[in-house]
């Protein structure tokens, strides 16, 4: 496999040092859960496998809450996100600044005293209990199977994806992979170095969240979380320095940070194109170009331009035969970036391998755009008889209300899918928006077509894709990458508008507080006492985690140029090159370790409050109350395994594609159904099962109804925005009105149930 | 176990009202949740009007001023009630929050028991 990391990182001793650092760590887990399972002896079996038998220490529940919440989404999406959106993403966690004291202030107290005043281990059992209603039970175990679903085949996906990229330039994993059977990589389309990540990442999960349970979960997030914590610590002054010299300052007499910044400003995002690539020279053998691969036109000039560089975003094979691949990539736009790109290009093609002496064979032919071709119904020519020829020519209306000429270089929708009324998706040769005597030899070509076939004049070009961000790309937003909303790939009104920035404030904190896999760790702890002092040691964790992150990856805009063409990758090449440009490569271990930490500490606490959904609320509380101790152990074990496995096929069949969309979906959803019928069931005498079931479904019908009308309309993933805001809010404001109007219109519950939860006999 | 606590329940629970009064931790929870959502709000209220007023439609984005180097709308719109937010938190945590008694559930007890007899 040739991955650019290669590049950075040597293929000697600083990869067999990276190895040796992460299998450390990966032993370290291992003897965790030896140990907590040891724990489980002479214990209620249940009570600690599933909850610790509710004596947490303070570090132990504030590093397993604050570990669990920086799942993949914090340690690969969000750095993803800072490098493709700028500063504004300091505003899009802003509300982190509170939510510790939101998620762990807002019901621990309460629900730990709830859960042991009604000998609850489980989220659903809680709500079971707390209204003496079985249905209402098995309701919140199917939201929940439901959500982590989803979720754990994202995060695995995400385990997979930073291992991959951890041992991609190590030598001997190279060789372990070629080695493997080709029989491995017929159980997936992923490629085979990702499918034996998938396997070793999942393995290793299972096997130490099935034998060690709650404890072990707990403990290696203890261990996770400091290990997040060094990994950003030691990046936070490498990435100022490194990325402040490498800035040729100029004119300027700024310094560190603000020369980072400064060079911030001056730069455009990059533009999205499909790329037409050719070999200079005869290849021996047929060839892959990865994702994140340079290309250029090797100084030849390609549409007048010579300094043109580019990046695959996706993988592609070269045969031998051809010489010829098409493949997507970005366009480096910005003047300072595209200096430090070439000097990656040149590195990248220096390098003494086979692959680079194959890579630097390869120049840029041709830029395509994409386009639709409409065909209009009733069309007078048969369609398969419409000369549809590389070349032709297609007018359009251009930006400035001019008409202009578009040239056709194939059809991609393939023939017997072609039909009149339905457009065609096509590539164009790129754009150019020529004047004068150009422009006219251009329409006066047209017209002569047009003259021979008169059929042509009704063809239409229509949604044609110039490749270039919807905000930040034109001249006068030079700059969008210091400021809000921050650019944007697709939203005309940037990253971050006013009503998503309002909405990230209430789905980090509210939503935070909302999610069953945070308040199963409330019901953990040991004492008000602990409660406090961990609410005070994860406010600080969280200031020195997020603040930082916000720094270092706007650094990484400076260090790593175009790395929008892989930007979930962005945090371990940031540890590798941060490391390697010190020499240190061995460091990058522990760095990225950090990623990888997050990633299992959220996998392994979702696994088993999956695992508890069927063991404890489903067998135990619905179909066998009197099991046995034994029986309930081996269970346990049992599905632990057989989900942490089922994720893993999810993960290695059917992949997800947007890890970060799938870990907010599921997170608001969660919160949407069940914030609303937990507080009341905390603090509301008066709330019922009738009412905390109606909130419950109202809050899950009116998010998964926003996602819903999101897809008819075409929007993919992407949900429908009401007035511009997350479907979190419409979810969370149902949810609470449902729940509170139904339950006014219902009985009151019983006084015994009152009593039980919020009343104390007096003292006499 | 269970069956004994329920007995016991359905014995005090038939009793009439003025034997009891709100349970003291549940009392103090409500409280210092109000006060936690008030804190959540005032934060929502300082950083994202003052990031909408300083960070938003900017007519000259790349001559943006900065403090520390980072822009300016960035540290006092979220750096600085960052910090207040971590004070609040600390003095929430030691000050204001009541220690209370969380009760012992079922499962605890044959913890209790091995515990005791260890020592």
């Amino acid at each position: 496999m040739f991955d650019s990391l290669s590049l950075l990182i040597g293929q000697g001793e600083s990869g067999n040092a990276v190895l040796i650092t992460f299998l450390i760590y990966i032993i370290a887990v291992f003897v965790i859960a030896g140990l907590s399972n040891k724990l489980l002896q002479g214990r209620n079996f249940l009570s600690e496998y599933f909850l610790g038998s509710r004596g947490l220490g303070v570090w132990a529940f504030a590093l397993t809450l604050a570990a669990t919440s920086s799942s993949g989404g914090s340690f690969m999406g969000f750095p993803a996100k800072i490098y493709s959106h700028g500063w504004v993403l300091a505003l899009w966690i802003g509300s982190y600044m509170v939510v510790p004291i939101c998620v762990m202030g807002l019901l621990g107290k309460r629900i730990n005293q709830v859960a042991r005043t009604s000998g609850a281990i489980t989220i659903p059992d809680v709500l079971r209990d707390r209204f003496n209603n079985a249905t209402f039970g098995l309701i919140s175990v199917a939201l929940i199977i439901f959500f982590m679903t989803f979720n754990l085949v994202a995060q695995f996906k995400a385990g997979a994806e930073i291992l991959r990229t951890l041992l991609g330039p190590i030598e001997a994993f190279n060789s372990v992979v070629e080695s493997l059977p080709s029989w491995f990589s017929n159980f997936s389309n992923e490629s085979t170095d990702y499918v034996f990540c998938l396997v070793v990442f999942g393995i290793a999960v299972i096997v130490y969240t099935t034998y060690g349970g709650f404890h072990a979960v707990v403990w290696t997030d203890v261990m996770q979380g400091v290990v997040m914590l060094v990994g950003v610590v030691v990046m936070l002054p490498l990435a100022i320095n490194q990325a402040s010299n490498a800035i040729d300052p100029g004119d300027s007499t700024k310094t560190g940070m603000a020369l980072v910044t400064e060079e911030m400003g001056k730069m455009l995002p990059p533009r999205y194109l499909t790329l037409v690539i050719e070999s200079t020279e005869a290849l021996e053998a047929d060839i892959s170009i990865a994702q994140g691969t340079w290309l250029s036109s090797q100084g030849f000039p390609l549409y007048g331009d010579a300094t043109r560089i580019f990046r695959t975003t996706t993988r592609c094979p070269l045969e031998k035969r051809s010489g010829l691949a098409v493949v997507e990539a970005i366009e480096i736009v910005s003047e300072n970036d595209r200096q430090r790109s070439w000097r990656a290009l040149e590195t990248q093609n220096a390098a003494e391998t086979e692959t680079a002496a194959d890579l630097g064979k390869l120049k840029v032919r041709r830029v395509l755009n994409k386009a639709s071709l409409h065909i209009p119904e009733g069309y007078p020519v048969a369609i398969e008889d419409i000369s549809l020829k590389p070349g032709l020519l297609l007018p359009f209306e251009g930006k400035d209300g001019k008409q202009r000429i578009a040239m056709l270089y194939s059809i991609l929708t393939p023939k017997e899918k072609r039909t009149s009324g339905a457009p065609l998706d096509v590539f164009l040769f790129q754009i150019l928006y020529t004047e004068g005597r150009i422009l006219e030899t251009e329409l006066a070509g047209y017209a002569e077509q047009i003259q021979e076939a008169p059929y042509l004049e009704d063809l239409k070009l229509v949604d044609i894709d110039e490749g270039f961000y919807a905000y930040g790309a034109s001249e006068d937003q030079r700059g969008a990458y210091l400021t809000a909303p921050g650019p944007d790939e697709t939203e005309a009104n940037g990253f971050l508008p006013l009503s998503l920035a309002i909405s990230f404030f209430f789905m980090w904190a509210i939503s935070g507080t909302g999610q069953p896999s945070n308040m199963v760790r409330l019901m953990a702890f040991k004492d008000t006492l602990t409660l406090r002092r961990s609410i005070f040691t994860v406010a600080i964790y969280y200031t020195l985690i997020y603040m930082p992150l916000v720094v270092i990856f706007c650094c990484a805009r400076v260090l790593l140029p175009g790395m929008e063409a892989e930007a979930d990758r962005i945090m371990p090449q940031m540890a590798v090159t941060l490391t390697s440009n010190i020499g240190m490569g061995w460091l990058a271990g522990l760095l990225i370790a950090a990623p990888f930490a997050a990633v299992m500490s959220t996998v392994d606490s979702f696994l088993l409050m999956t695992s508890s959904a069927f063991v404890r609320d489903i067998y135990q509380r619905n179909l066998n109350p009197n099991a046995a101790e034994d029986k309930i152990k081996k269970l346990s074990y049992f599905f632990t395994l057989v989900v942490g496995l089922a994720a893993l096929m999810g993960a290695m069949f059917d992949p997800p594609e947007f890890l970060q969309d799938i870990i907010v979906y599921t997170g608001s959803g969660l919160a949407a159904a069940f914030l609303a019928p937990v507080v009341f069931a905390l603090y509301w005498p008066r709330s019922n099962h009738q009412g905390c079931i109606a909130a419950m479904l109202g809050g899950f019908g009116t998010h998964l109804a926003m996602y819903c009308i999101g897809f008819l309309n075409g929007d993919g993933f992407t949900p429908y925005r009401l007035f511009g805001t997350d479907p979190i809010i419409l979810g969370l404001a149902a949810s609470f009105i449902v729940g509170y109007v139904v339950t006014k219109s219902t009985p009151p519950p019983v006084d015994t149930i009152v009593k039980k939860y919020f009343y104390k006999k007096m003292e006499e | 176990m269970m069956d004994t606590d329920s007995e016991q329940n359905a014995v005090d629970f038939a009793e009439s009202w003025d034997a009891y009064e709100l349970d003291p931790t549940f009392v103090n929870s409500r409280r210092e949740a109000i006060v936690i959502f008030i804190s959540w709000f005032v934060a929502m209220c300082w950083a994202v009007p003052y990031c909408y007023f300083n960070g938003y439609n900017i007519a000259d984005p790349a001559d943006i001023p900065t403090t520390f180097g980072i822009p300016s709308w960035v540290v006092w719109g979220i750096g600085a009630p960052w910090i207040a937010a971590d004070l609040f938190t600390t003095w929430f945590c030691f000050r204001f929050m009541q220690d209370d008694d969380l009760g012992v559930a079922g499962d605890e007890e044959p913890l209790e028991h091995n515990t005791g007899g260890a020592e």
